[in-house]
């Protein structure tokens, strides 16, 4: 970065020097290669470990608010080590920012939202710290997790790379007065109860000829991340929050998953979720054209900004086959924290994480950004428990989040979901592959991709 | 002396830096790439011709050449002959011709994001327009993008509705620079309209439609957005294009190596395409 900075520098300058040296231009040239030193200088300020350490937040304008807080009382308390905060910067998505930044070696020492699917691969690449090696991490660990999450989390070569941080469950929100009027009080929970509804729910309102309600709807493009929002939550749910991949191996090709593609198999066959791209029109669920949605709690507030008057909607566990039983798991969605090699000082750095994802400072990552922090029993804190009875609306998560799992330890886990989302386009929503055939099929092709 | 020598190196300097850093450098550097194996951020390792022996066994690649190939099947003589029909009208004098010409333009001129996501709703299924309108006329709906013998003719339209704009106004050049002489011996010994057409139009323009039928095609090769936003590939991969596929190999899986082989691959069946045609044309 320094080079070339330098470089652009006095390119720029010899172009301005080069014809004739009159003093005026000389003392300018020097000004401007004076000024692109010290912008080269800067870039590598943060990773030379004595000034400051850099942390990289979402760019939602909730956990900048979070950040900043955070950063500030941090900084208020400590002078031995200053934080600086900032969004990531503004990509296609931060997952390719953080990979442009990793190329660069111009990454933050700590990021705090990266999604736990990706972290294998930048782990195996030696790009990561392992957090492990710090002093006190695995005992705040064991404080703040059960043994599940760290086992989640700890990666194929026994390190753990990632502090779980917070989650966002998938659930079914649902439309309270829809499911009435079908005779539902409480939204179905079972497959058969959801296909009944649906049957029920699949109307053309007024008249025209054009089916205008619907039970739910899911994203049918075959994009490998839309399937945790519908196949993976759902399989977690009937597989008691079985894994897809352990050790290198594929263990999706089972009863839970081919159960899961049949019930959304028959779900579109018979037309109980539309085949339309809804997403850039007006919220299908708030306008009432759909009764429920597999959503996470990120969802409450946008409900609450939108709703009509008299529009009532709640949250439940996602439908689970007839015979379930057991908690309903579900997705939890988590986004973790990490340190990154540059980081010059990692210990320090941890010091400052461990006041981050202090319960102090959990509570208040819920109370700005809404999002629940991942940490064990939650809604038996108290404090937590307090929050939750003033929010109703976000109390099913909190209950929710003690069944939650994230994803497996596997550095080609896109190209995993992209597989099974062939598949999941061919049986479930074409119908051209029986459950069997499709879930046995991305299985062998899962396990090319593995080996 | 000196200077004066030095002074257009200097000044064609930001352009040939730019060339070398932006062109000629990714180029060879993807030339390097095809024999290594490489996710970006881990070190390369050299595979041989590992990439080319896994292109050819990739069914899904062969695919989605095929499906760009049904793609400017559809788009480029849909576009030829649409352009060349609203080039001719405008070029006759009418009225608003002005506002018309610009009307026509207006597509090209708006972002394909927003066009894309603009005609995903007019193709719904239930509750798009196109299927409304069918269906009060008595005909059956179509599954414009969830019908995989018809997503990919849907996308042609859509993409010859956005460009067209572009190759009236080149059309409309043509038409124009053709001699009013021709047409007045014509008229003289006593030509229809279609033989006027079909005789000195055709004939006259034939640079034009060879610019863009090769412009067309280059931008039809490079199919991306369309797909990318309105089909993700879908349904059953009939909208893959190549670029989406090799997009989707170097920055959804990081297969460095393997989308510079594709990229190599798919850059040669171009060159191919476009020199094929460029035989067939000058012929007639």
């Amino acid at each position: 970065m320094k080079t070339s900075t330098i470089f652009c520098g006095g390119y720029l300058c010899s172009l301005l020097f080069y014809k004739k040296e009159t003093a005026q231009r000389a003392v300018f040239t020097f000004l401007l290669i004076f000024g692109f030193t010290l912008i080269a200088c800067n870039n590598d300020k943060n990773n030379d470990g004595s000034d400051f350490l850099q942390y990289w937040s979402s760019n939602n304008p909730y956990e900048i608010e979070f950040a900043e807080y955070i950063v500030g009382e941090w900084n208020r308390l400590n002078t031995e080590k200053k934080v600086f905060s900032q969004p990531v910067p503004e990509g296609r998505s931060s997952e390719e920012v953080i990979l442009a930044a990793v190329v660069g070696k111009t990454t933050p020492d700590i990021y705090s939202n990266m999604w736990q699917g990706d972290v294998e691969f930048f782990a195996r690449s030696g790009t990561l710290i392992p957090l492990d090696t710090l002093d006190g991490f695995l005992e705040t660990l064991y404080q703040r997790c059960d043994s599940s999450v760290i086992d989640e989390i700890t990666s194929a070569d026994g390190h753990i790379y990632q502090i779980p941080w917070k989650i966002n469950p998938i659930m079914l929100i649902y439309n309270v007065n829809l499911f009435k009027s079908v005779g539902y009080k409480k939204p179905p929970q079972t497959y058969s109860q959801f296909l009944d509804a649906g049957e029920k729910l699949h109307q053309d309102l007024d008249g025209d000829g054009y089916v205008d309600l619907w039970v739910g709807y899911s994203s049918i493009l075959a994009d490998w991340w839309q399937r945790f929002f519908d196949f993976y939550s759902l399989y977690l749910g009937a597989s008691n929050g079985g894994k897809l991949i352990d050790q290198g191996k594929v263990v999706f090709n089972n009863q839970s998953a081919i159960a899961v593609f049949r019930f959304l198999q028959e779900v579109y066959k018979k037309g109980y979720f539309t085949k339309e791209l809804l997403s850039a029109r007006q919220d299908v669920f708030i306008e009432g054209f759909i009764a429920s949605r597999f959503v996470g709690p990120w969802e409450v507030i946008h409900a609450e900004k939108f709703k009509k008057e008299g529009f009532d909607y709640h949250f439940r566990e996602l439908p689970v086959p007839d015979s379930h039983s057991g908690p309903v798991y579900t997705y939890g969605d988590p986004k973790n924290i990490v340190i990154f090699n540059t980081c010059k000082n990692p210990q320090k750095a941890w010091n400052f994480l461990r006041y981050l994802i202090s319960e102090e400072n959990d509570f208040k990552l819920l109370e700005i950004t809404t999002q629940l922090p991942r940490r064990k029993k939650l809604i038996k804190i108290k404090q937590f428990a307090d929050y939750f009875e003033k929010n109703p609306k976000l109390k099913p998560f909190a209950i929710q989040a003690e069944h939650v799992r994230g994803t497996d330890v596997c550095a080609q886990l896109k190209e995993i979901f992209d597989v099974i989302s062939q598949e999941y386009e061919a049986c479930v929503i074409y119908d051209t592959k029986t459950p069997e055939e499709a879930i046995n099929d991305a299985a062998e092709a899962a396990q090319v991709i593995l080996n | 002396m000196k200077s004066q020598k030095l002074t257009p190196y200097l000044m064609v300097s930001p352009y040939i830096l730019h060339l070398g850093f932006f062109v000629l450098f990714p180029i060879v550097f993807s030339v390097i790439l095809m024999f290594h194996r490489w996710n970006i951020i881990s070190p390369m390792e050299f595979v041989g011709f590992q990439n080319f022996v896994k292109l050819f066994q990739d069914r899904l690649f062969f695919q989605s050449i095929l499906n760009t190939l049904i793609f400017l099947l559809i788009h480029i003589p849909l576009q030829i002959v649409i352009a060349l029909f609203l080039a001719e009208m405008l070029n006759q004098k009418i009225r608003l011709r002005g506002l018309l010409r610009a009307s026509y333009f207006l597509p090209v001129v708006i972002s394909g994001v927003v066009v894309t996501i603009v005609w995903s709703q007019l193709y719904g299924q239930d509750t798009g327009l196109l299927n409304r309108i069918l269906v009060n006329i008595g005909l059956p709906k179509v599954g414009w993008l969830i019908d995989p013998a018809i997503a990919m003719p849907s996308i042609a339209i859509m993409a010859t509705w956005k460009n067209v704009g572009l190759y009236v106004v080149l059309f409309l050049v043509g038409l124009q620079s053709v001699p009013p002489q021709y047409y007045e011996a014509a008229d003289i010994d006593g030509a229809s309209h279609w033989q006027k057409f079909r005789y000195i139009t055709i004939p006259a323009i034939n640079p034009t439609i060879f610019m863009v039928v090769i412009l067309s095609t280059i931008g039809g090769f490079s199919l991306f957005i369309e797909p990318y936003i309105m089909t993700s590939g879908g349904p059953l991969n009939s909208t893959v294009s190549a670029v989406l596929y090799i997009y989707k190999q170097a920055f959804t899986y990081y297969h460095m190596g393997y989308a510079a082989a594709l990229g190599f691959f798919f850059a040669a069946i171009i060159m191919l395409f476009v020199f094929i045609q460029r035989k067939v044309i000058e012929r007639d």
